[in-house]
């Protein structure tokens, strides 16, 4: 997949569901890819060092801090991004609804970080809950969700309302695994 | 931030990479936290980089456990340590760190090679392995070697590798055979409580028998030295001893040795007197923790 | 008032949350035009020096389109007191200097073309400490500061006393004298600063997309700097990732990004670094506080005597008004009978601060509220029971002049002493230690008459459809201006929410407001809104009695319909408003209006009721302190806040959240380090800002006073919760551990040291006298 004349690469990924390619020069991250390649601007670039989370796009369903990826390494892989987050009719999904209704959005540059985070909260329980490892049923406390967001900076809201948003989608999906 | 990049598949590939680039400048990617940083940062002319995360080698990607030891791949991340269960259940210093290293989305991609090689004083899954006294395997395109991990660190950012080489395994030895009790944790002090580099680290790894006698035991301190640390003389004060006979007296005796292991820095995260006097505290801490169990015993 | 409302007091979630939720929303950093180029500024290498400048290898660079330096442009100075050149000629005062900029094809070509640039610098020893810079040795630091004081390095001076002072240090039983100091800490909002400039060269009109928080002060401030005429100059903002006040003034990148397109002719944008925002915006003014107060024998304050200085930085700001807040909080926080208050702010090279979310008051804030607990701990009084004795009152005029109609301070404080009663207070020789602390807080609630005009227009509009739209001069900077809009005019008219638009992004398009600031936005905004629909209620009344043929009938108006209050019929509200416009004598449903708050100016000695209404907040905070580490952990805050009324429980939640959490942040853990002049921590790594896990568990009570002044009786909201959290923590702390600290942040360190009898560097000069009896 290297062009060694100009020194790019071709990579062949899967983009919020469409399979696409793209070339690429050896240094190009991914975040630079999603917002200038395929103009996407919804994931952000807070500080381009891995410290906010405000890039943060799932890779095969695990988030991952875009701006510290080379996307030499996305091939053949799965990237999700907050415009692949809404619903196929463009409706908003349960993640993004709960955030809406909480009031977890203020000036909203963390908020594609925060619900790319705490989708992939969901898909972690739902795998716990069906890998049925421990026997009885997993519990996710506050503090976990707490953890889990620390990579994802936010100074207008406090957290509280991303917080309790994350723990009702966790319910749900605990009520719906019954 | 520019620079080649080479994507071996294979450790056969690689090693013909590295022969290749014999004469060149090369550094090892494997989950960019701490190299694509320091490059964005600084960043170096005529540099290759030589991709280790595609490469399909299941021994260098896999945690295994043979009879007296576990085995990690240089590239396991952190996440893949904190989703193992028998980690969590014989090296609980070892899963803490993983646990609490940097963020969610770090951990996916951070590996446990890069955090040893980066070779920094607050590397947290290192100094955990340190306590546990683990051995490097190291592979060139020379062969083979191994290295005991508190051997590997020659000086901040400095490692025992040499031109042609990588870190390829860790071997951690097994827990004692007739351990029935693990006090075996990891303490990161920094100023806020989370995605934080610690000014004050400390890993441990005690191993009691049934008798609560301490078998052995691990010590290993971060960020308060150019190097993490195994504070062996603060073992040895330890190992043998009952845990019902700690004293008071003895968690100092015990901190005022692992603090002659010291020798901090003053930065612009903590003074030399805060990381000397923290240490301290804690180190002492840990002793007082077993004896507030052993009046539960009792 | 209107009591029994449908909307207001719901929570609405916000109005614009649907586009920040699914990526749509357009920030500075996404706005992509034709042909654009990529800006970029070369700061100084050191604070203070002079240099000689050659861009000519730069200029040669591929793909570069103009560098520019101070040589190359024609500018005014620009900043709150016109002692800041846009770009520096010959001379730098701190760290954050542009001495040249670039604008290139790629903002790689831009960087690489400052790395071109040969700067020559010769370094100078500068001066970073306001002490210093007041001795008659020091260097004048800023060559274009004006005005008529006693020392060269002074920017700004305030005087303000009442009472009699020496009367009341007679009547006192303790005296106290304490020097407070104050950290330099930053909004470090997640967008980085950032604008796009696009400059017509045919006719000569400039247009940027700005973040700015005060589009009309600003489209002004731009004009004078680049000696244009205001109205060519159009300003529209984007989403804006972020403000808390950073982007109350105009800095030097935004004019310099105008010139750039000026010269190219091509729109050209500029995007800050993380670590840029960290050096190159503005920052809360570090100050040291000096004092001194007393209590009489029966717990009630006698006076309070205040120096400040304000290490102002190399420029001035709109911070430098920033004493206006301070005194007010010295001078009429609790009944105080005599209080003398002079602020000075001093010029030093280091980097400039600028407005922060509470604007003085936490700094105020911190300095008396820690001073009350050591005056209740010297005279024996509970640390509640001296707050409620001096609590202020309904009715107060203070000795500033201030006049509280209404007021929720007693309110506050039993609410929150209340709630943490429940808690006990663990003095064990554990490890942990736990304690509990109360601050208060006063700030506007009605905005703050300190430019020429408080004011804010609106225009509201419904079309034929039924639809409404509201032109507002108020922007959205994230605290929820527009959802509180819409939800007003919902009520009124009887539109759902959904029919409701909002405007109000372009100065070519909005009427005038003077920006986002000093918690103003929902009084100010709410009742110049309130005052358009009333006269569009008149039109839409008058022409309903016509056709409805009930010349004396008065409308309700619900769920788009305007029911008649005599017969109970109806006509649908887009009927109406088709008969106006499309039969004689055709009108447009349309009106506007200009609300100017009923506040005052205050006088040459700073006395008058400058606000139309007072906010009060208090807070209870229970911490955990490790005796190990110095590690703090809050645990719970009890936060009550007179808020006038609850508009909207779910965005006023964000509100206090948000805010508590900014609060603990300069509690523990925030402070942008410099050391002659050099920032040393310019990343999130080593700037830290509170993440999930420090989060307390935030209690919330709101006080409603229903303020007839305001918006259904609401008050401005937006900057209380942060301005006593950091005073109350630490407080919390000092109790735990029977410690005295006097300086932010309260980090591990400093604790540790405190508990180990090691005072910090810059606190001494401490006093306490006790008058003999
Ligand atoms: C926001 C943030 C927070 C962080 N927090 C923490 C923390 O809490 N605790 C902590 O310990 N660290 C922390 N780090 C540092 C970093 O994430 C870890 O050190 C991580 O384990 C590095 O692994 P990596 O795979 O990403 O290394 P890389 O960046 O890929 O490599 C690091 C270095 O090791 C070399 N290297 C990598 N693999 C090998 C190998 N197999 N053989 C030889 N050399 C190799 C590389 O050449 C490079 O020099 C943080 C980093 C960031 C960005
Ligand atoms: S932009 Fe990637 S973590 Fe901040
Ligand atoms: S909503 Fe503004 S940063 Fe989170």
């Amino acid at each position: 997949m290297k062009n060694s004349d100009t020194g790019s690469f071709i990579v062949n990924f899967n983009l919020n569901g469409k399979d696409v390619k793209a070339e690429i020069s050896a240094s190009t991250l991914l975040l630079d890819l999603i917002r200038n390649t395929f103009n996407m601007k919804g994931t952000k670039p807070g500080c381009n060092e891995g410290e906010c989370g405000a890039c943060t796009v799932l890779i095969n369903d695990v988030p991952v801090n875009s701006c510290l990826y080379l996307a030499a390494n996305i091939n053949g892989k799965t990237v999700t991004t907050i415009e692949g987050l809404s619903c196929n009719d463009g409706s908003l999904s349960a993640v993004q609804d709960s955030l809406v209704k909480n009031g977890a959005v203020q000036c909203g540059f963390c908020t594609s970080g925060m619900a790319l985070c705490i989708k992939a909260l969901m898909f972690e329980y739902e795998n716990l809950v069906n890998s049925k490892l421990t026997g009885k049923k997993p519990k996710l406390t506050e503090n976990d969700v707490k953890k889990w967001l620390e990579g994802n900076l936010c100074r207008c809201t406090g957290y509280v309302n991303i917080i309790k948003s994350a723990l009702e989608l966790i319910n749900n999906v605990e009520r719906k695994s019954g | 931030m520019n620079f080649e990049l080479i994507n071996p598949q294979s450790f056969k590939e690689l090693f013909l990479v590295l022969k290749k680039l014999k004469h060149r400048k090369y550094r090892y990617a494997a989950g960019c936290t701490d190299i694509l940083i320091e490059l964005k940062r600084n960043p170096e002319d005529d540099l290759t980089l030589v991709n280790l995360s595609q490469i399909n080698d299941f021994k260098f990607r896999g945690i295994s456990q043979t009879k007296n030891s576990v085995r990690l791949g240089a590239g396991v991340t952190a996440n893949d340590i904190v989703r193992n269960l028998n980690i969590k259940l014989l090296y609980p210093v070892l899963w803490e760190a993983a646990y609490n290293l940097a963020s969610t989305q770090i951990r996916q991609v951070a590996t446990i090679g890069g955090n040893i090689c980066t070779a920094s004083p607050s590397g947290d899954i290192t100094c955990a392995l340190v306590s546990l006294d683990a051995t490097c395997v190291i592979i060139g395109v020379h062969g083979k070697r191994e290295i005991r991990i508190r051997d590997f660190f020659e000086g901040p950012r400095q490692t025992a590798l040499k031109k042609g080489e990588l870190l390829y395994e860790i071997i951690i030895p097994g827990n004692k055979k007739n351990t029935v009790k693990l006090f075996s944790s990891f303490i990161k002090i920094g100023t806020r409580r989370s995605m934080e580099c610690s000014v004050v680290s400390i890993a441990y790894h005690i191993q009691i028998d049934g008798f609560n006698k301490i078998l052995t035991s691990g010590f290993a301190i971060g960020a308060v030295a150019p190097t993490i640390r195994f504070t062996a003389k603060a073992c040895d004060f330890i190992n043998r001893k009952n845990i019902n006979a700690l004293t008071e007296r003895d968690a100092e005796s015990f901190a005022l040795k692992v603090s002659e292991y010291s020798d901090p820095i003053s930065d612009i995260r903590a003074t030399r007197w805060y990381r000397e006097k923290v240490l301290f505290n804690l180190s002492k801490s840990i002793i007082e923790d077993i004896i507030k169990c052993q009046i539960e015993v009792k | 008032m209107n009591t029994d409302t449908k909307i207001i007091g719901t929570p609405v979630p916000k109005h614009d949350a649907g586009i920040r939720v699914t990526g749509k929303a357009v920030y500075g950093h996404d706005i992509v035009l034709p042909g654009m180029l990529h800006g970029a500024i070369l700061r100084t290498k050191y604070p203070s020096a002079t240099f000689t400048i050659d861009v000519s290898e730069a200029k040669k660079l591929p793909g570069v389109a103009c560098v520019i330096t101070a040589d190359d442009i024609d500018t005014n100075n620009i900043s709150f007191k016109r002692d800041h050149p846009v770009i520096k000629a010959g001379e730098v005062n701190c760290i954050r200097d542009e001495i040249a900029a670039v604008a290139a094809e790629t903002k790689e070509i831009a960087l690489t073309a400052l790395s071109l640039i040969k700067v020559k610098y010769k370094k100078r020893k500068g001066v970073f400490d306001p002490f210093e810079a007041l001795k008659p040795s020091a260097p004048k630091i800023n060559k274009f500061s004006i005005g008529n004081f006693k020392n060269k390095n002074i920017a700004g001076e305030f005087h303000y006393e009442h009472g009699n002072l020496e009367k009341q240090k007679k009547r006192s039983k303790i005296i106290l004298t304490r020097r407070f100091s104050l950290p330099r800490m930053t909004h470090a909002c997640m967008a980085t600063s950032n604008i796009t400039a696009a400059y017509s060269q045919s006719d000569g009109k400039l247009l940027l997309y700005s973040s700015t928080q005060v589009p009309f002060l600003y489209q002004r401030d731009m004009a004078h700097a680049l000696k244009m005429n205001p109205s060519d100059i159009r300003i529209i903002q984007p989403v804006i990732g972020g403000g808390f006040g950073s982007k109350l003034d105009m800095y030097p990148f935004e004019p310099i990004c105008a010139l750039l397109s000026i010269k190219t002719g091509k729109p050209v944008q500029i995007l800050y670094s993380r670590e840029e925002e960290f050096i190159a915006s503005p920052t809360r003014q570090p100050m040291i506080i000096d004092l001194t107060a007393g209590i009489d024998s029966k717990g009630n304050f006698t006076f309070r005597e205040v120096n400040v200085i304000k290490d102002n930085g190399a420029y001035t700001s709109w911070g430098a008004t920033t004493p206006f807040v301070i005194m007010q909080a010295f001078s009429s926080l609790y009944k105080i009978p005599a209080c003398y208050f002079h602020a000075t702010a001093v010029y030093t090279n280091n980097v400039f601060a600028g407005s922060f979310r509470g604007y003085g008051n936490p700094q105020a804030t911190f300095a008396l509220e820690r001073m009350i607990d050591m005056l209740a701990d010297e005279i024996g009084m509970g640390k509640d029971e001296i707050r409620l004795i001096n609590a202020n009152e309904q009715g107060e005029i203070t000795g500033q002049g201030l006049h509280y109609q209404t007021c929720g301070h007693r309110q506050c404080l039993e609410s929150v002493i209340k709630s943490s009663k429940t808690k006990i207070r663990t003095t064990s020789n554990e490890r942990y230690k736990k304690g509990i602390g109360f601050a208060s807080m006063l700030h506007v609630g009605g905005g703050a008459k300190i430019y020429r005009s408080d004011g804010c227009g609106s225009i509201v509009k419904i079309d034929p459809y039924g639809f409404c739209t509201i032109i507002t001069g108020a922007n959205e900077i994230g605290q929820g201006s527009e959802t509180v809009l819409a939800m007003i005019a919902a009520e009124e008219l009887g539109i759902a929410l959904n029919k409701i638009k909002v405007i109000n992004s372009d100065t070519d398009i909005k009427p005038w407001d003077v920006g986002v600031h000093a918690s103003r936005t929902s009084f100010v905004a709410g009742n110049s809104l309130l005052g358009a629909i009333k006269k569009l209620k008149n039109k839409l009344n008058a022409k309903a009695r016509q056709l409805m043929n009930e010349p004396s009938a008065d409308f309700i108006y619900e769920s788009g319909y305007l029911f008649s209050n005599q017969t109970r019929s109806k006509i649908a509200i887009d009927k109406v408003v088709r008969e106006m416009q499309f039969t004689e004598p055709n009108e447009l449903a349309i009106a506007f209006y200009f609300y100017e708050p009923l506040s005052e100016f205050q006088d040459k000695e700073f006395k008058g009721n400058v606000s139309g209404t007072y906010a009060f907040a208090s807070q209870s905070i229970e911490v955990e302190v490790d005796t190990y580490t110095g590690n703090v952990r809050v645990l719970n805050v009890h936060v009550a806040q007179d808020v006038g009324k609850v508009l909207n429980p779910l965005l006023l939640e964000g509100q206090i959240h948000g805010g508590v959490l900014q609060g603990l942040g300069y509690a523990i853990c925030e402070e942008l380090l410099m050391n002659s002049g050099m920032i040393l921590n310019s990343n999130f790594h080593n700037y830290k800002i509170p993440t999930a896990s420090d989060i307390p568990e935030i209690h919330f009570t709101p006080i409603e006073t229903n303020d007839r002044h305001g918006p259904y009786g609401a008050k401005g909201v937006g900057e209380a919760p942060l301005i006593p959290t950091a005073a109350a923590i630490t407080n919390a702390v000092c109790n735990a551990l029977g410690i005295e600290l006097l300086e932010l942040p309260i980090t591990p360190e400093r604790v540790l040291r405190a508990i180990n009898g090691k005072q910090t560097s810059r606190t001494k000069k401490n006093l306490t006298v006790r008058n003999g009896k």
